[in-house]
């Protein structure tokens, strides 16, 4: 070990481990650096501003909606037939609470034991298989649908976001509870028709019970109806 | 000698530090086991050392052998899905409390018959 190479060799070893200790030193700093956890509660801190202001205007268009109501109310008795088309068409785009008889869908995820290999998303409620019990209602004749208070419009998506469905930008999660006003008779048998979708799904365990009501209160979308691209066309316009 | 051990440290350190070495996330396992494995041997050197029977090319030959030894079962068990680099950890962590212990035992036993 008194030789000169062996002197150079020892130098030679503890410069590579210094070297490699810094290299690896700098690179966790950086990896740990990437996300760091102060960013994301950043983020989160703004989503929770964001959906503080998202209430409160939304509470400022419940309050605006009431006043225009209030509005159209005390016109005088000339506006009547426009008002009853108002109604009709306010239905039709959901932006009332209705109510009449219809059924309810309760969906939750299964509970049946599974074995590990099994793919457990298979026994959780997916955005399809909501779309595919809203498809069946509305095929039967479903005048107006609701799930979770969610009333679905024109406009609304059925969305698979993370562990939950998004339902007119808000998040939904099991159990679900569909509500649909339409002839309760139609509307049961032609969910649970053999093969139909009720079969489908309790084939994973999933459990839909359907329950026939006399009486069901829909609530309105509480959402603005902002048209940006779209804008009447002309009667009779061509496309 | 130990002098000899600290320029070499120090020099690596500054280089390292100079040199902007990026190892990608999915490499740096690699390079942290072969550093285990090389911090094994220093200590194992240095065991030697103090117990008289340093050989400078079983030293050095030991330091690169253990390093790419280490890495390549790390790498060879994510191939096959076993997770090898384990046992590259278990047994260098335990070899370097073994070794820093026999150091400080050689030290204290050179002190003592000094007095």
């Amino acid at each position: 070990m008194r030789s000169r190479s062996g002197q150079v060799m020892l130098v030679l070893v503890f410069a590579i481990l210094g070297l490699m200790l810094t290299t690896q030193f700098r690179n966790q700093q950086r990896l740990s650096g990437a996300i760091s956890y102060r960013r994301a509660e950043e983020l989160a801190a703004l989503l929770k501003a964001a959906e503080a202001e998202r209430d409160l205007l939304r509470h400022e268009l419940s309050s605006m909606r009431l006043h225009l109501a209030q509005v159209t109310a005390s016109e005088s008795a000339a506006l009547d037939a426009l008002n009853r088309e108002l109604e009709r068409l306010r239905l039709l785009a959901g932006v009332s609470a209705v109510r009449g008889p219809g059924v309810t869908v309760i969906m939750d995820d299964s509970t049946r034991p599974r074995s590990r290999q099994e793919d457990p998303n298979v026994y959780l409620i997916h955005d399809d298989d909501l779309l595919k019990v809203v498809n069946e209602l509305r095929a039967a004749g479903a005048e107006a649908i609701a799930i979770n208070g969610q009333r679905l419009t024109s406009v609304s998506e059925i969305r698979c976001a993370g562990p939950t469905i998004s339902i007119n930008g808000t998040r939904v999660a099991p159990p679900i509870v569909i509500t649909a006003i339409g002839d309760p008779q139609t509307l049961e048998s032609s969910l649970k028709m053999r093969g139909g979708v009720v079969d489908q799904l309790s084939l994973w365990g999933i459990e839909v019970k359907v329950k026939r009501e006399t009486d069901l209160l829909l609530p309105a979308y509480d959402r603005a109806l902002n048209w940006m691209h779209a804008r009447p066309a002309e009667e009779g316009g061509r496309p | 000698m130990i002098l000899l051990a600290l320029v070499g440290l120090a020099l690596g350190v500054i280089v390292g530090w100079n040199l902007p070495l990026r190892i990608p996330a999915l490499h740096a396992r690699y390079l942290s086991i072969a550093i285990l494995a090389g911090l094994d041997s220093v200590f194992g050197g240095m065991r030697a050392e103090l117990e008289g029977r340093f050989e400078g090319v079983v030293f050095s030959t030991g330091f690169f052998s253990n390093m790419l030894l280490a890495a390549g079962l790390t790498y060879v068990g994510d191939k096959i899905g076993v997770e090898l680099y384990l046992a590259a950890v278990v047994a260098l962590g335990v070899r370097i409390f073994q070794n820093v212990g026999a150091a400080r035992h050689a030290l204290l036993v050179r002190f003592w018959k000094k007095r």
